[in-house]
């Protein structure tokens, strides 16, 4: 792992001049508003009344979130789900970006490891990943204060935090052998439709009572039952990051990289 | 002699095409070798082969004396390359894209990314993204990032890609240089015929991925095929005399008389002299050579060579 800390710089440094950190925040961002714009028009029946279907869904929202921790529960499950999707982006871009670019070959012939140059890519993915779980957040507790929900308290908060924060870390975990779907199918194109297809797999697998066991659902199933699952889907998940990661070094190693 | 670049029976199969078969090669030391084929003939299929971005699927290749292997960390502390197009990453500067490079080698001096901006010329643009770049200066940058960390062995992909006529005669001095001065190995493939010939020492001309030939630049001067042709006005008293001296002529369809063999071609004077004797002077004596790009065209048997011929 030498040359690590170089390796971390030129990431870093690719991810901050291109603006696509700016432009996730941003995109983040959407999800607490959205949420917050729903639990709003629910409170105002007026409004409601005449925005027809989307006051019924406000409705609906507003019944999952009628107080803080149902709000905070609320929010681990869009980070499940919304946020799964964003950190596939985010990793789309840090490897689909190398072939799409046509700078992958740059990397190749080099006297530096090819798995510290992954690591750093996939230490840069956790940072920013983590990075626009706590900007969704920050958002949806300003957004709960806003609206005036009730239940409020620092104890509440710091369970919502952990929940929040466990939440996007088995998400994270979850996302990242996507990266090998980036790799393989050299561009950004693969890992987006994988992981569309793999949301859909999810509600069945749910459905079908296997949630649990599909790594998958676990964030989402964390997020609902606040923890209530058993080791072995924690270990799933664990697994399942692993595999991909090695599954994407050895792509890297040994594939033919014509690009 | 010691070798920078080997291969023995290299050869790589995508299904049923076959890129490159069979190739064996050797490159000396500080030698300027050219690797000379049309588009799809293998070149850059061999390159990457060379740089272990691609595992051949017959033979092996050592370069710097170390046998490459898929993913290794040797030999490419000691080696730079450009391959087909010099993409550099759009969001950063000329300066950062080189930092970048400079941070894949490590042991780089700082000081040599503005040292290399300053070699390329690239002073104007140091602060410039390199997604606004002008081909040229793409190609520049392109070659800095290969040279920044002073390469025994530099592989070159097509390196006068997008330069300018003053771009391509600063890149061939450079190159020169490194080579002459410093000792350095450059390996570069092209499919301009008379830009290598400029720069190589040795050149390798493959063809559907087969090495058709392999020879020094003198070789190549000699290989050139040439031709004494001849006007006169009376074609049949001439070819009669020509025949009856000894000289080998072909009378071609628009009358012009034409000799090949290599004392007429040298020696023209000495066929003029013989004609005004017979009483038929040639009107016009003109010795033709052929040129470069005729000459790699018949080689790859795409053309027959020099016109009427």
């Amino acid at each position: 792992m030498n040359n690590l800390s170089d390796m971390l710089w030129i990431e870093l440094r690719k991810a901050i001049r291109s603006r696509i950190p700016l432009w996730t925040a941003l995109g983040s961002l959407f999800m607490p508003l959205g949420i917050a714009f729903l639990i709003f028009v629910s409170k105002n029946p007026e409004i409601s009344q005449k925005l027809g279907l989307v006051g019924a869904k406000a409705n609906l929202v507003a019944y999952s979130a009628i107080d803080w921790p149902a709000y905070l529960g609320l929010f681990g499950q869009i980070i499940a789900a919304g946020g799964f999707i964003l950190f596939i982006l985010i990793i789309s871009w840090i490897f689909g970006r190398e072939f799409a670019d046509g700078t992958l070959k740059d990397m190749l012939a080099v006297p530096i490891q090819r798995s510290s140059i992954l690591l750093a890519k996939f230490i840069v993915v956790a940072i920013w990943s983590a990075a626009m779980s706590i900007v969704i957040f920050i958002a949806g507790l300003i957004m709960g204060a806003i609206i005036e929900l009730p239940g409020g308290s620092a104890g509440v908060i710091l369970q919502g935090s952990a929940l929040m924060a466990i939440t996007a870390c088995l998400a994270i975990g979850a996302a990242l052998p996507f990266a090998f779907f980036a790799s393989v199918g050299r561009g950004y194109l693969l890992p987006m439709g994988a992981a569309v297809l793999t949301l859909m797999m999810t509600n069945i697998v749910v459905l079908a009572g296997w949630g649990e066991f599909f790594p998958w659902a676990v964030p989402g199933l964390y997020a609902q039952g606040k923890g209530s699952l058993p080791p072995v889907s924690y270990w799933i998940v664990l697994l399942t990051c692993l595999g991909g990661m090695i599954a994407t070094y050895l792509w890297w190693k040994f594939a033919d990289q014509n690009r | 002699m010691n070798l920078s670049i080997e291969t023995v029976d290299l050869g790589k199969t995508y299904g049923d095409v076959r890129a490159v078969e069979h190739l064996s090669i050797q490159v000396a030391e500080g030698e300027i070798y050219a690797f000379l084929g049309l588009n799809g003939a293998g070149k850059t299929t061999t390159i990457r082969m060379l740089l272990g971005m691609i595992k051949p699927t017959t033979g092996f290749a050592r370069v710097l004396q170390t046998r490459v292997r898929p993913g290794s960390r040797d030999p490419w502390e000691s080696v730079g390359y450009l391959v087909e197009v010099p993409h550099s990453y759009p969001e950063l500067t000329v300066y950062e894209n080189l930092e970048v490079a400079r941070r894949l080698h490590p042991g780089t001096p700082r000081e040599a990314v503005s040292r290399m901006i300053e070699r390329m010329s690239l002073v104007p643009d140091a602060d410039r993204r390199a997604g606004n770049l002008s081909q040229g200066n793409a190609q520049r940058l392109g070659l800095a990032k290969a040279l920044l960390h002073n390469p025994k062995l530099l592989f070159l992909d097509e390196p006068a890609n997008g330069l300018d006529p003053a771009g391509i005669v600063e890149i061939r001095e450079l190159l020169l240089e490194l080579a002459h001065k410093q000792g350095v190995t450059v390996f570069m493939s092209s499919h301009i015929l008379a830009e290598v010939s400029r720069l190589a020492q040795r050149i390798a001309v493959i063809h559907k991925g087969h090495l058709l030939q392999e020879l020094n630049i003198d070789e190549l001067e000699r290989n050139r095929r040439r031709r004494l042709l001849l006007r006169v006005r009376d074609v049949e008293a001439a070819n009669r005399a020509l025949v009856a001296a000894g000289q080998p002529a072909e009378i071609l369809q628009d009358g012009t008389i034409q000799l090949k063999n290599a004392a007429s071609v040298e020696h023209p004077d000495d066929i003029n002299c013989l004609l005004v004797k017979a009483g038929s002077p040639p009107t016009r004596l003109m010795v033709e050579e052929e040129d470069l790009e005729q000459y790699f065209l018949r080689l790859v048997g795409l053309n027959r060579g020099m016109q009427n011929e």
